[in-house]
């Protein structure tokens, strides 16, 4: 899993390629750890080459979240394919987070 | 402005306690807050502030023969909360009352010192002091010993305090007649506004606790869908059965997520009542549970979200009404809005759903 995090007028962009899942969900947790330290982030998340995620990194994405909402900030994910959109559907995840 | 020895020597000692007037001040805001905090008090405004030296020059020069010494002027240190309800004035000051220690013989209660063909608009004003029991910094022994305002009123008291403020108006002051009678309408309007606020605030309450125990009694079809009703409804965890039966499938963990995105969605699909939330729950458990097997056996995804319940239990209720895959497209508009992901989606379960004879 690949995890590039950039800045850009006051917007975090965070693209993610490759597969999440419990092999790489702590180096995972440590990347997007300085995130949820922010004041108003707004998150931007490209899943474009993201080819799955497993329940770990619905975990990790529902953290993140929760910390993002309670720095008052916003966060969307966007540009998933169909395999990972359907991880987000099925398990009720689509209700929680803003996918665009 | 000139004053006499009595006076400066009395300005001198707030000059010396200014800074214990200051930590007063904090300590008071604190306790407040805290207080506020634990009894689930809101109150529209906490602010507080010390007089200024320009100020109590101003008052000594008019009064100063009334007082000793520093000591004897409480409001040096004032305070000011302000509610939104004129009833919550009560509920405040009887924390007050509990918090701080109230000299009884110097606090007054304005708001009952008009006469009864007269009008105006007053607050409740306690002078207090610290407890011993929070005066605890050694540094600073005479932290009891000083006394301080607090001034308690509604919004539109403070609204009305305000406007009679800025434009100098002050009942001791003779004005004509004409602007003394339009002041007195003026305060019978608010005061007649802050008495409906609270009454429609009681109304509100009221029909909410019927409204609850209607859900409660499970009479639903005399209950009208809206947002407080489906709330209500929701209390009762009418979903968690199925919830924990779709959570049983990969012994997955269950997120407590809301289901009030979902109100929108019911009434989009022509609910009227909680009653007919209830039949579709009735109707279409099973096969909400038999869609979210075929999805999730086998993925080894051990956490869900609650509202899948709900979100499985709308997509089997709008197939069995025979609206097809357009139907489920409707439904995910209604919950995410336009998004590219709404059309595959919907072709995915009304696939789903004829493996499973659900059509």
């Amino acid at each position: 899993m690949d995890v590039t995090i950039s800045n850009q007028d006051n917007k975090i962009f965070v693209t993610l390629s490759g597969r999440l899942d419990t092999t790489n969900a702590d180096q995972f947790q440590q990347d997007i750890a300085s995130l949820m330290e922010c004041d108003k982030p707004d998150i931007d998340i490209d899943c474009s080459d993201m080819s799955y995620t497993s329940s770990q990194g619905l975990r990790l994405f529902l953290m993140l979240q929760k910390s993002v909402l309670s720095h008052g900030g916003k966060m969307v994910m966007r540009n998933m394919n169909p395999q990972v959109k359907e991880v987000f559907d099925i398990t009720g995840f689509s209700n929680i987070i803003t996918i665009i | 402005m000139k004053l006499d020895m009595h006076c400066e020597m009395i300005l001198d000692e707030y000059r010396e306690r200014l800074p214990l007037f200051e930590q007063i001040k904090n300590l008071v805001l604190e306790k407040l807050r805290t207080c506020f905090k634990e009894n689930n008090v809101v109150v529209a405004g906490l602010e507080a502030r010390i007089k200024t030296e320009k100020s109590l020059a101003g008052k000594l020069e008019l009064k100063g023969y009334k007082y000793r010494t520093v000591d004897d002027i409480t409001d040096i240190v004032g305070v000011r909360i302000i509610t939104f309800f004129s009833d919550d004035v009560d509920i405040v000051s009887a924390l007050v009352e509990k918090m701080f220690e109230i000299d009884w013989a110097n606090s007054v209660d304005k708001r009952k010192m008009l006469e009864i063909d007269r009008f105006g608009y007053m607050s409740l004003h306690y002078i207090c002091r610290l407890p011993q029991s929070m005066c605890t910094d050694p540094a600073a022994p005479e932290l009891n010993q000083v006394r301080f305002e607090i001034q308690m009123r509604s919004t539109l008291q403070h609204v009305w305090a305000n406007m009679q403020h800025d434009m100098g108006y002050k009942t001791d002051v003779e004005i004509p007649a004409e602007y003394q009678r339009n002041m007195s309408r003026l305060a019978g309007m608010l005061e007649l506004a802050d008495e409906q606020f609270s009454r429609i605030r009681r109304e509100i309450t009221d029909y909410r606790r019927n409204v609850q125990s209607l859900v409660a009694s499970g009479n639903f079809d005399e209950v009208h869908l809206n947002g407080d009703t489906f709330r209500s409804y929701c209390e009762l965890k009418p979903f968690q059965r199925l919830a924990n039966k779709i959570a049983a499938i990969n012994q997955a963990e269950m997120y407590e997520d809301s289901m009030m995105p979902y109100y929108n969605v019911l009434m989009h699909m022509g609910m009227k009542t909680i009653g007919d939330v209830e039949r579709m729950r009735v109707d279409c458990s099973d096969g909400a549970y038999q869609l979210a097997l075929i999805q999730l056996a086998g993925t080894g995804l051990d956490i869900v979200a609650y509202s899948v319940a709900l979100q499985n239990l709308c997509i089997v209720q709008i197939l069995k009404q025979g609206f097809g895959q357009a139907g489920l497209e409707r439904l995910f508009i209604a919950l995410y809005g336009e998004t590219a992901y709404n059309t595959q989606r919907a072709a995915r379960i009304f696939e789903q759903a004829k493996k499973i004879n659900l059509i």
